[in-house]
């Protein structure tokens, strides 16, 4: 259920963080070490989103640091009451939202730091933190009950 | 609209106004500036004709000169034309920026009113600052008067904007013997001068919402060599642009400027070799020399600091027997760094002349026709010995017992 | 001005983010949070200047950058000027018609650390209020120089240990305390001035828009809980700024044409200070007896700027 390149352009995380793949020669560095954002016509580019949009390839949404996460979270959407809390407070801009929902997490970019878990005001929880190797369905097959209230 | 400046054939300016007017006749746009003796006439000038209408664009007086140079940056990364001016302690205190601004490749004009560093503070020209710019990859000219720092001025927008050079440009005059000295001036009509300069054109426009930039990226080891590399290739590419330019401008003002000029060096035995206004004492007392004792003595001035013109002072130099290099800058334990380029450049040609090194004028110390002559004359002697008769680096027009280090026997 | 809605976090969270990831800021860092919420609430185009700091070095880095919109970076203590520089630019140009597009609304935004803005940056900042040129500067106050490893600054407050003011057998750490820099560039006289935090989102977007719709040169300070040197679980980004704030050791406010002052945020229970540094490495030590002084002197400096914030918000002056 959990669609790893969910609401992704197609060039999201292509491309690990500090790789050497695309180093070039003197002769083809950018003027200036100037890096444009986007390829073509960006106006209006607050109005797009990510999927929609056409990044260049020096734009960090091209590349992943999903290499930096020990634990992933893992989104609970039966749990989950679109508050929105984990998008406000993602450092990483990591938490993929469209109308007003939340739809799940952009493991290219997320680093794992677990602030979504923390800042998620449901019972149980629906941003919960699992080991990186561990499978969404596992994952979700094992989500806690509701706590009780303590007397 | 600007309110039109009446302009006469010949007016009488000195070396400030005559680059405020060329600012004035290029329509900057952005002019980030702070005040330093003594190239505040030109900000003060500017802040003039901001004051009566005479110009359309924005003047921003901050509150240091790294602030200066910080705010150009910003606005010519923003796409469009930006001066401003300074000397000294204020070159000093931008220099951080001076190599930003090359790096990002921005076609900044620097007026730079050449005067001393302190310590002990010193207000008079030498060539200190100047040199303290000559690694920072921006292009430097050098103007000898008024004229000069007129004309270059106008060139200097139209060598750093050309798209195939990008970056930033240098115009250097004399503190106090250019700047404060009126002499004749003859400038171009507002329409022929803002004609040969162009509107500008932008590049990686900050401004342009189309194309989001990001300016001042940072590379380490894996990045960093190739753009420097890419930068210097571009600093020494821009000789022929300059050559181009200089060209264009002989065509509507009748005056020529080289990237090293030479004066009576056809038959020279000696020459001199300077900066500045040094160079007019020097053409004095080669061309009195040449009557008065028959010496043929001759000048080669650089005119284009950097990007270095290293074969042209090879062509200059190539058949002279010994050359005295002038450098008004205090060398701070090594041999005069003018002197340094100018032997490296004359060490592969095949006559391989004799060179010694003049340290003078520091501070605003008068240079003499005088003197001039007087180190001519050394020259001859070690063209007639075949070798260096004196210390390889001698001070000149210093008070005190004579100072001087190195010496040497050749032939 | 194109202001985007910030009446809950539902309609807030339908902006589209124009601060991207794979920036290489650390897990749990507040400088992306507040970064994006400033980026977010607007829709207009955006010209930003960073000073070097955690933020510029992790956010364009060749052959990358994470910004969406146009950005500078120059040095460590100019994005003020360059901002200046680019404002005016914006001004001559629009003025002679030579704009890509003459009608396009944009503002101008600069941002640096505590470090690059109470200590290096702070006469460029200082220049550029005083200029009065049209832009928000925002300062993400980790109250050190985190980017170098966490050396003190003038924002590090009394007590806290950092690198070059450390805590020993001998010290406390540092021994001076924070520059009220939300005071100082209110006396500046610029027309809006205040202290955020990303904890209280609503707030600091509110705060954020009033900046920009502004018109003039604005000034935020923004508390950015660092776990790196702070030294806290970066899961607790969020958790420690709630004690920051509820201990009022970053009382949220501002301060409108440097005299019209409004408390942004009122804690229903004020904790003790002790609870806030309790939860953070860099105070550890101050838990032994011989430096209990120092907490209590913290705590008494924070009380009394509380009846002042409360007294000058009464008074309207």
């Amino acid at each position: 259920m959990q669609d790893l390149k969910l609401l992704a352009n197609d060039k999201r995380g292509k491309t690990e963080l500090g790789s050497r793949r695309d180093l070039v020669g003197w002769h083809e560095v950018t003027q200036g070490s100037i890096l444009p954002s986007f390829d073509g016509d960006a106006i209006g580019i607050a109005l797009k989103k990510a999927e929609e949009r056409v990044y260049s390839n020096f734009n960090s949404y091209t590349a992943t640091v999903a290499s930096w996460r020990v634990q992933k979270p893992v989104f609970n959407i039966d749990v989950c009451i679109d508050c929105q809390n984990c998008w406000v407070w993602c450092p990483d801009s990591s938490i993929l939202s469209r109308d007003k929902q939340m739809m799940g997490i952009d493991y290219d970019h997320c680093k794992g730091c677990q602030v979504c878990s923390e800042v998620c005001p449901t019972n149980p929880k629906s941003l919960l933190m699992f080991n990186e190797y561990v499978q969404l369905e596992d994952a979700l097959a094992s989500w806690p009950e509701k706590k009780k209230k303590e007397k | 609209m600007a309110v039109k400046y009446d302009l006469n054939e010949r007016e009488v300016w000195d070396g400030n106004f005559a680059a405020s007017q060329s600012l004035r006749q290029a329509k900057v746009d952005v002019v980030a500036a702070y005040p330093i003796t003594p190239s505040t006439p030109i900000v003060e000038n500017y802040g003039s004709y901001v004051a009566n209408g005479y110009v359309d664009g924005e003047f921003v007086m901050v509150e240091s000169e790294h602030a200066a140079m910080s705010a150009c940056v910003g606005a010519s990364a923003s796409g469009g034309r930006v001066s401003t001016a300074t000397s000294s302690q204020g070159f000093a205190l931008m220099v951080e920026v001076l190599y930003q601004a090359s790096g990002m490749r921005l076609p900044i004009v620097l007026n730079v009113v050449n005067r001393a560093l302190a310590s002990p503070l010193n207000v008079r020209g030498d060539h200190s600052d100047m040199y303290l710019g000559r690694d920072s990859g921006w292009i430097q000219v050098d103007a000898f008067n008024a004229q000069e720092a007129y004309d270059l001025a106008l060139c200097a927008f139209k060598i750093g904007e050309n798209h195939t050079v990008r970056l930033p440009v240098m115009v250097h005059q004399d503190g106090f013997i250019t700047s404060h000295t009126a002499q004749n001036v003859y400038p171009l009509s507002d329409e022929v001068a803002y004609d040969f300069v162009g509107d500008f054109k932008p590049v990686d426009d900050m401004l342009d919402f189309s194309r989001p930039i990001t300016y001042g990226a940072q590379t380490e080891e894996d990045w960093h060599f190739e753009h420097k590399a890419r930068q210097h290739k571009a600093l020494f590419d821009s000789r022929e642009v300059i050559d181009a330019v200089f060209a264009e401008f002989e065509k509507i003002s009748g005056r020529a400027y080289k990237r090293v000029e030479s004066y009576d060096m056809e038959d020279a035995e000696v020459a001199i070799v300077a900066l500045g206004t040094t160079v007019e004492t020097a053409r004095v007392a080669a061309s009195e020399l040449r009557s008065e004792d028959g010496i043929k003595a001759g000048v080669v001035a650089i005119r284009n600091f950097r990007p270095f013109p290293f074969d042209k002072v090879r062509e200059a130099l190539a058949n002279v027997k010994s050359i005295a290099v002038l450098d008004r800058s205090s060398p701070g334990g090594a041999m005069g760094a003018f002197f340094n380029e100018v032997s490296a450049a004359i060490y592969s040609t095949p006559n391989r002349p004799l060179v010694t090194n003049y340290i003078y004028g520091l501070g605003g110390r008068d240079f003499s026709i005088e003197e001039a002559k007087r180190i001519f004359k050394e020259q001859k002697e070690n063209a007639d010995a075949g070798h260096i008769m004196t210390d390889i680096q001698q001070f000149s027009g210093l008070r005190g017992p004579s100072l001087g280090f190195f010496k040497t026997k050749r032939g | 001005m194109a202001t985007t809605s910030i009446k809950n976090l539902k309609e807030f969270s339908t902006t589209n983010d124009r601060f991207e990831g794979a920036h290489t800021l650390c897990p749990g860092c507040a400088h992306s949070m507040i970064v994006r919420e400033l980026m977010n609430c607007t829709d207009d185009n955006l010209v930003i200047g960073s000073n070097t700091g955690c933020l510029e070095v992790s956010t364009a880095v060749y052959p990358f950058t994470s910004w969406d919109t146009s950005w500078i970076h120059i040095g460590f203590e100019n994005a003020a000027s360059a901002i200046s520089g680019a404002e005016a630019m914006h001004k001559a140009r629009k003025k002679k018609g030579t704009l890509k597009d003459n009608d396009a609304s944009v503002k101008f935004v600069a941002f640096g650390g505590d470090g690059s803005t109470f200590d290096i940056g702070f006469q460029w900042l200082s220049g550029a209020i005083e200029r009065g040129h049209d832009f928000t500067y925002i300062c993400l106050d980790n109250e050190n120089y985190a980017n170098t490893g966490g050396q003190r600054s003038s924002a590090t407050p009394i007590g806290s240990t950092t690198s070059t003011a450390q805590a020993g057998t001998h010290s406390y750490g540092k021994k001076e305390k924070k520059k009220d820099i939300v005071a100082i560039m209110a006396a500046h006289g610029a027309p809006y001035v205040a202290q955020l935090a990303p904890n209280k989102w609503k707030a600091m977007a509110k705060g954020f828009q009033k900046a920009l719709e502004t018109e003039g040169p604005c000034f935020i300070n923004t508390v950015s809980p660092c776990c790196t040197e702070w030294r806290f679980d970066p899961k607790d980004t969020i958790g420690i700024t709630d004690l920051a704030t509820d201990s009022l050791m970053f009382p949220v406010y501002e301060i409108i044409d440097g005299h019209e002052l409004n408390i942004l945020y009122r804690p229903k229970t004020v904790i003790k200070v002790e609870e806030y540094m309790g939860a953070q490495g860099r105070y550890k030590h101050l838990f032994k007896p011989e430096y209990r002084h120092i907490i209590d002197k913290v705590q008494k400096d924070i009380d009394e700027q509380w009846d002042y914030l409360q007294r000058r918000e009464e008074a309207r002056i």
